[in-house]
Parts: structure tokens; C-alpha cells; sequence
């Protein structure tokens, strides 16, 4: 019965999912070659990074978790259990829930008026000191926050909710992407190095220890100068850099794993390689994997905010960092241009933090709660 | 063969060292080729806009950074350069590029030092005493307090300090008075904001990692013994368990010298306005003042890699019980 059970759950996951996956990238693939080859743009190169990240999103998270709804309520029975980590889920939904509607409703962060520079926040009144023509003398003047900006303006009247929301939504698709991409490199290098050994395992380690030793942000920064920054490309470089902590972590899950019964049981019964990496080391590697994604999103908003921070941002959109940027040179003035991006900062990263440890808790079996 | 104990592993952990600071140089060399902009050209919309004649100036760029001459002549020559000390001229501020970072790598140097020493020295304390005073409400306290420490961006922390204290209340100056004596007590009160800025959240990891390892320490069955044997409690706690929580403690403080610690002073020295490596890195971004980024990457790494190094070899002196083959 038990028995029957485990075998209708591996068909549920395994298998032909990685075949569509596969497929989804050939496609994915075909797409941008033609984009390239091709005058006319088919998608904006976001739009790959969208769909890319949806197709894993679906193929290796709700459908497990449909597939298997028993150990689901279980995971999310044991996640419960932290209050602070279903408080964190609940701001990270609102916060996607924000960044994809949130555009829609708020005005344009981009328009400028100077007119309505440095007004406070709702419920905040402050003295600004103003320049009258006809008179020729400085006014000082009361400026109270009103309803058509709640959360202020900034030194250029910039509508700061706007800029805000928009930066929320950079702030999750570097997140998110950049971790997926980082997730997936790192996972398959580890995998492949352990499962190989040799000096497989040798020259994919010893690259790993190289980009270990260059400071993330360092390399970051020195790249970006480099090539340039656009958004796309800054996730790009973080996903491409930012893989060498889950290649560690990966590989030595998995090398434990090598030596299990069930993976020797399997090769004694003729499995290819192939099929014990996908079928039996990917999918028990795969919870520690979700584990240090979701730990290292914050650690990607905190570099990208970093970025857009010291001038390396995409000056194309609007991001937390940007804001903190223009709220650091009016703190005298307006100290909420600086104040509202830097909660919201604090508060994403806080959340995804609980998250991470109110998962890491609830995927090991060993943990009490 | 077999080369003897603890000098045979230093030997093999320098030449290992020495591969991989090669790797990176190399992979250095690659990205500044890979680039949609060489050196010369920035260099050279630089020079222009000066002699205000480009034909003249772009041969003269091109045979003064080689290159005209192939790749792996260039990567030699890249090389050499390096291991002479010839790191190239910063034209943004009209000097050797060692002569620059000659000048000022002490300000970071100092920044970062006193904020180790702060955050090691608190973390570690916080750390043990919450992890003696596990479940209470001072544990609860420190552990609240860690992870907010652990959250909080650190620029963002920075210019908060900057907002209370330097804006509102007065105490410090806005910005990093670089007039002042090194060995001054106004430098010293000039660097408090700057090193709870970089220090906080390096305290908040350290107090965990101090917690965690205390407790692991805390069950074991030396310790038992040492209380059976009626020894006090602050014998115990600073003798038996302080000792063997220090150790992979001091791993974690070296090894987060690399992402924490340098990322987090680059920011710290741009926000306060400090004149370190990050400040000048910072600089030349935007003068496109190439010599000076590639040298103050490069340091970067080079000094984590060489602090990996002396963490392994200190790690194996403190811990007898390690083998080192």
C-alpha cells in the first residue's frame, strides 16, 4: 500500500516534467534567436525572464505541490507554526500583489514638478524657505502633506507612492530572477560535481573557490562599470555570480546522497545517469535548495538596491535604491525622501528572511516545532 | 610522497593561493577584454576632450596600453605589470595608481579594523551570555535584535545615523573630516557612525553564530564533567566551552571579510564620505578612470584570498585536534 503510494507520487514529479521543461527552454530559446535574427521584437527581453521563470515556477513548484497535496498541508502545517514566517509570506504576497497592479493606479514616478517639491507626507507639516520673485526675499513658508501625494514628493515633486511601487517591482524581479538564475547554476554544478567526482568535480570546484574569493559586491560593481547597466543585465550578472554558495551546498547534499541505497539500488537495476541525477539526487537536494533561495533573495534586493544606490542602476527605472540615493542628498530637506525606500527595504528583506527560516525549519525533519 | 605536518600544508595552501589569485587576475583580464569599451576609448574621450585632437591621441593611447600589440602579449605584459607594481596612471586625479591607493588604503583600513573589532567583540559577548541565558527573556531580546541587525540594509542604516544624529541632533558632522590626525580622539568620534554603520550587521551574524556555537558547546559531555568536577560556572563557561565556541567563530568573522565586510565598507566610506579604496573605486566609476577600478578590485580580492589563507593556518594552530594532509 505504502508501496503503491511512493509510486504514484514519483510518476506525479517525475519524469516527463523535465522533458516539458527542457521543451519550454528550446522554445524559449528559438524565441530569442528569432528576436535576434529577426527586425521586429517579439518580446521585450523582460518578457523572457518572465516566462522562464513562470514555467519553473510552475513545473517545480505548484505542480509538486499539487501533485503531492498530503506532504503540502504538511510543509505548510510545520511553516505555520512560525507566526514571524507567515507574517513574512503574507507581506511578500502584498508586496507582489503591489508591484503587479500598483502601476496601474499610482501616477507616473518619472513626472516632474517643481512646483510641489519636498511636500511631507499626510499628517506631516514642515517650513520651507522659498524664494519670492516679486519680492525678492526668502518666504518661509508652511508646506502640509496632502492626499494627492500621500507619502510625499521629492526634491524634484516626484510623486514618491509611485516611485515606491515602482521600485517595489524592480526590486522583486531582480530578487526573484537573479535567485533563480543563481538557484539553477548552482544546483546543476553541484549536482554534476558530485554525482561525477573526478576531476570533474575537481575543475568545477576550484572555479567555484575562484569566484568565491572575489567580493560579491565588488565584482558586481566592477562588472556593471564595465558592460554598462540595464536591469536585465544586472540580474544577469547576479545570477551568474551569485551561484557559488548553493554549488557548495548542493554538492555536498548530494555527495551524501551518492552513497544511499536507494541511488545504488537504482544503478544496480540499470539506471542511466541521467535518470539518477533528475530522478532521485535533483528532487532530494531540492528542499535545501528552496531553502537557501528563499534565504538568498534578500541578500540580491539588498545588491541591486546597493547598485541603483551608488549610481549603477538601470537610470531607466525607478528602484528603492535610487530613491535612498536622491533622499540622501535632501535629508536636511525632506528626510522622507530617505526614510520610506529604506523601510520598505528593511521590511522585504526582514520577511524573506522569516520566510527562508520558518521553511528551513519546516523542511527538516530533525526540527522541533 | 609525503611531506610533514604542518609545513606541508601551509606550502600546499600558498600554492593553492597563489593558483587562485591567478585565476582571478585572469578572469580580471577577461571581463576589462569582454567589454563593450576598451580602456583606451574612455581614455581616450577623456584625452580629447582636452587636446581637443582624437587622431593623435589614439595611437598615442593605443601603443601607451599595448594595445596594438596581440592578446596574449597583452595578458603577459597586464601580468608583469601587476608583479612590478606598475598598476597604470589615474588620469582623474593625475597620479600613479599606487601612488593613489598608497595614500589611501589606511582610511579603509582603519574603518574596517574598528568595526571588526567592535562587532566581534559585541557579537561575541551578546552571543554567549544570550546563549547561557537561553530562553529567556534577555535570549529573546538578543536574538529579536540579531535578526533586525541581520535585515537591515546598511547604507540605508548609515544614513539614518546621519538623519538622527549629524542632521537632527547635532553631535557629528554630515561628512568625514579627513583633516583630522589618524591617532586623534576627533578621528576616533569622527568614525563612530561609519562603524556602527559597517559593524551592525556584521555584530547581528556573529551574535548567532556566538549563540549557536556556545549552545552546541554547552550539552557537551566535557562540560558535564567540568561542573561535576565543582568547577565554577565562569571556569566552565570561559574555559571549557568559551574555547571550542571560539573556533568556528573566528572562521565565520575571517570569511565574512569577503561579502560583508568589503561590500559593506564601500558603501559605508561613499555614504560618510570617507576617502578608502571604495571611495576612490567610487570616484573613478565615474570619471571612467579604468586603472583604478580594475587595481582596487583586484586588492580586494587579494586580500580576502590572502585572509582565507591565514584563517586555514591559524584555524589548524588553535585546533591541535585538526589534520592537516
Amino acid at each position: 500500500m505504502r508501496y503503491r503510494m511512493m509510486r504514484q507520487t514519483s510518476r506525479k514529479v517525475g519524469g516527463k516534467r523535465n522533458l516539458i521543461f527542457i521543451g519550454t527552454l528550446l522554445v524559449l530559446g528559438l524565441i530569442v534567436l528569432l528576436d535576434i535574427y529577426l527586425v521586429d521584437r517579439i518580446l521585450e527581453p523582460m518578457g523572457y525572464f518572465y516566462l522562464f521563470f513562470v514555467a519553473v515556477a510552475v513545473l517545480y513548484g505548484v505542480y509538486p505541490l499539487h501533485a503531492n497535496r498530503r506532504l503540502t498541508r504538511y510543509y505548510w502545517e510545520r511553516t505555520k507554526r512560525h507566526r514571524l514566517s507567515v507574517l513574512g509570506l503574507a507581506f511578500i504576497i502584498l508586496l507582489v500583489a503591489v508591484a503587479l497592479i500598483g502601476p496601474l493606479l499610482t501616477q507616473d514616478p518619472t513626472r516632474v514638478n517643481f512646483d510641489e517639491k519636498n511636500v511631507p507626507p499626510v499628517g506631516f507639516t514642515i517650513q520651507q524657505s522659498i524664494y519670492d520673485l516679486d519680492t525678492d526675499k526668502f518666504l518661509v513658508r508652511e508646506i502640509p502633506g496632502t492626499y494627492q501625494h500621500p507619502l510625499g514628493t521629492d526634491d524634484k515633486g516626484r510623486d514618491l507612492l509611485a516611485m515606491l511601487v515602482s521600485g517595489a517591482r524592480v526590486s522583486l524581479q531582480v530578487g526573484l530572477l537573479a535567485t533563480l538564475i543563481a538557484i539553477l547554476i548552482g544546483t546543476i554544478m553541484g549536482v554534476v560535481s558530485a554525482y561525477f567526482g573526478g576531476w570533474v568535480d575537481q575543475v568545477l570546484m576550484r572555479f567555484t573557490d575562484i569566484m568565491m574569493t572575489f567580493p560579491f559586491f565588488i565584482l558586481l560593481v566592477f562588472i556593471i562599470f564595465i558592460f554598462g547597466p540595464s536591469l536585465v543585465f544586472i540580474i544577469l550578472v547576479i545570477g551568474l555570480t551569485g551561484w557559488t554558495g548553493a554549488a557548495r551546498l548542493v554538492r555536498s547534499e548530494a555527495l551524501s546522497l551518492r552513497t544511499r541505497e536507494f541511488v545504488m539500488a537504482s544503478r544496480s537495476l540499470g539506471a542511466s545517469d541521467a535518470r539518477i541525477v533528475f530522478r532521485h539526487l535533483i528532487p532530494n537536494v531540492l528542499s535545501s535548495v528552496i531553502v537557501i533561495a528563499t534565504l538568498s533573495i534578500p541578500g540580491v534586493i539588498l545588491a541591486e538596491a546597493a547598485l541603483s544606490f551608488i549610481g549603477l542602476g538601470d537610470p531607466t527605472v525607478t528602484s528603492w535604491g535610487m530613491i535612498l540615493n536622491a533622499g540622501q542628498r535632501s535629508l536636511d530637506t525632506a528626510w522622507w525622501v530617505a526614510v520610506e525606500p529604506g523601510i520598505l527595504l528593511f521590511l522585504t528583506v526582514l520577511a524573506f528572511n522569516f520566510l527562508g527560516d520558518g521553511i528551513r525549519d519546516a523542511f527538516d525533519p530533525r526540527s522541533q516545532l | 610522497m609525503k611531506r610533514g605536518g604542518l609545513q606541508g600544508y601551509i606550502i600546499k595552501r600558498l600554492i593553492y593561493a597563489a593558483l587562485i589569485a591567478f585565476g582571478v587576475v585572469t578572469i580580471t583580464f577577461i571581463l576589462l577584454r569582454l567589454g563593450p569599451t576598451s580602456p583606451a576609448d574612455k581614455y581616450l574621450a577623456n584625452m580629447s576632450a582636452r587636446t581637443q585632437d582624437p587622431a593623435q591621441v589614439v595611437t598615442a593611447v593605443e601603443a601607451r596600453y599595448g594595445l596594438d600589440k596581440p592578446l596574449y602579449q597583452q595578458y603577459g605584459n597586464y601580468l608583469i605589470n601587476l608583479a612590478r607594481g606598475d598598476w597604470g596612471w589615474s588620469f582623474s586625479t593625475s597620479m600613479p595608481v599606487i601612488k593613489l591607493i598608497q595614500t589611501h588604503w589606511v582610511y579603509s583600513f582603519q574603518l574596517i579594523l574598528l568595526s571588526m573589532l567592535f562587532a566581534a567583540s559585541l557579537g561575541l559577548l551578546i552571543g554567549v551570555y544570550s546563549a547561557i541565558k537561553q530562553y529567556t527573556r534577555i535570549d529573546y531580546l538578543a536574538t529579536f535584535f540579531s535578526f533586525i541587525g541581520i535585515s537591515i540594509p546598511n547604507f540605508w542604516l548609515g544614513i539614518m545615523l546621519i538623519l538622527v544624529f549629524s542632521v537632527q541632533l547635532g553631535w557629528f558632522k554630515t561628512y568625514y573630516d579627513t583633516g583630522l590626525p589618524m591617532f586623534s580622539l576627533a578621528n576616533l568620534k569622527a568614525l563612530i557612525l561609519p562603524v556602527i554603520t559597517l559593524g551592525t550587521g556584521m555584530m547581528a551574524g556573529y551574535t548567532r553564530y556566538a549563540r549557536s556555537a556556545t549552545l552546541d558547546n554547552l550539552g557537551k559531555d566535557f562540560v558535564r564533567t567540568a561542573r561535576a568536577k565543582g568547577l565554577p560556572e565562569r571556569v566552565v563557561i570561559g574555559k571549557h566551552v568559551f574555547r571550542n565556541a571560539i573556533l568556528p567563530i573566528i572562521t565565520i568573522i575571517m570569511f565574512s571579510l569577503s561579502g560583508i565586510v568589503f561590500g559593506g565598507a564601500y558603501l559605508t566610506e561613499i555614504i560618510f564620505g570617507i576617502p578608502g579604496l571604495g571611495r576612490i573605486s567610487f570616484n573613478a566609476i565615474f570619471a571612467s578612470d579604468y586603472p583604478v577600478v580594475v587595481t582596487i578590485t583586484l586588492i580586494g580580492t587579494l586580500v580576502v584570498l590572502l585572509t582565507n589563507l591565514a584563517t586555514d593556518i591559524v584555524y589548524t594552530w588553535l585546533d591541535p585536534r585538526i589534520r592537516y594532509d
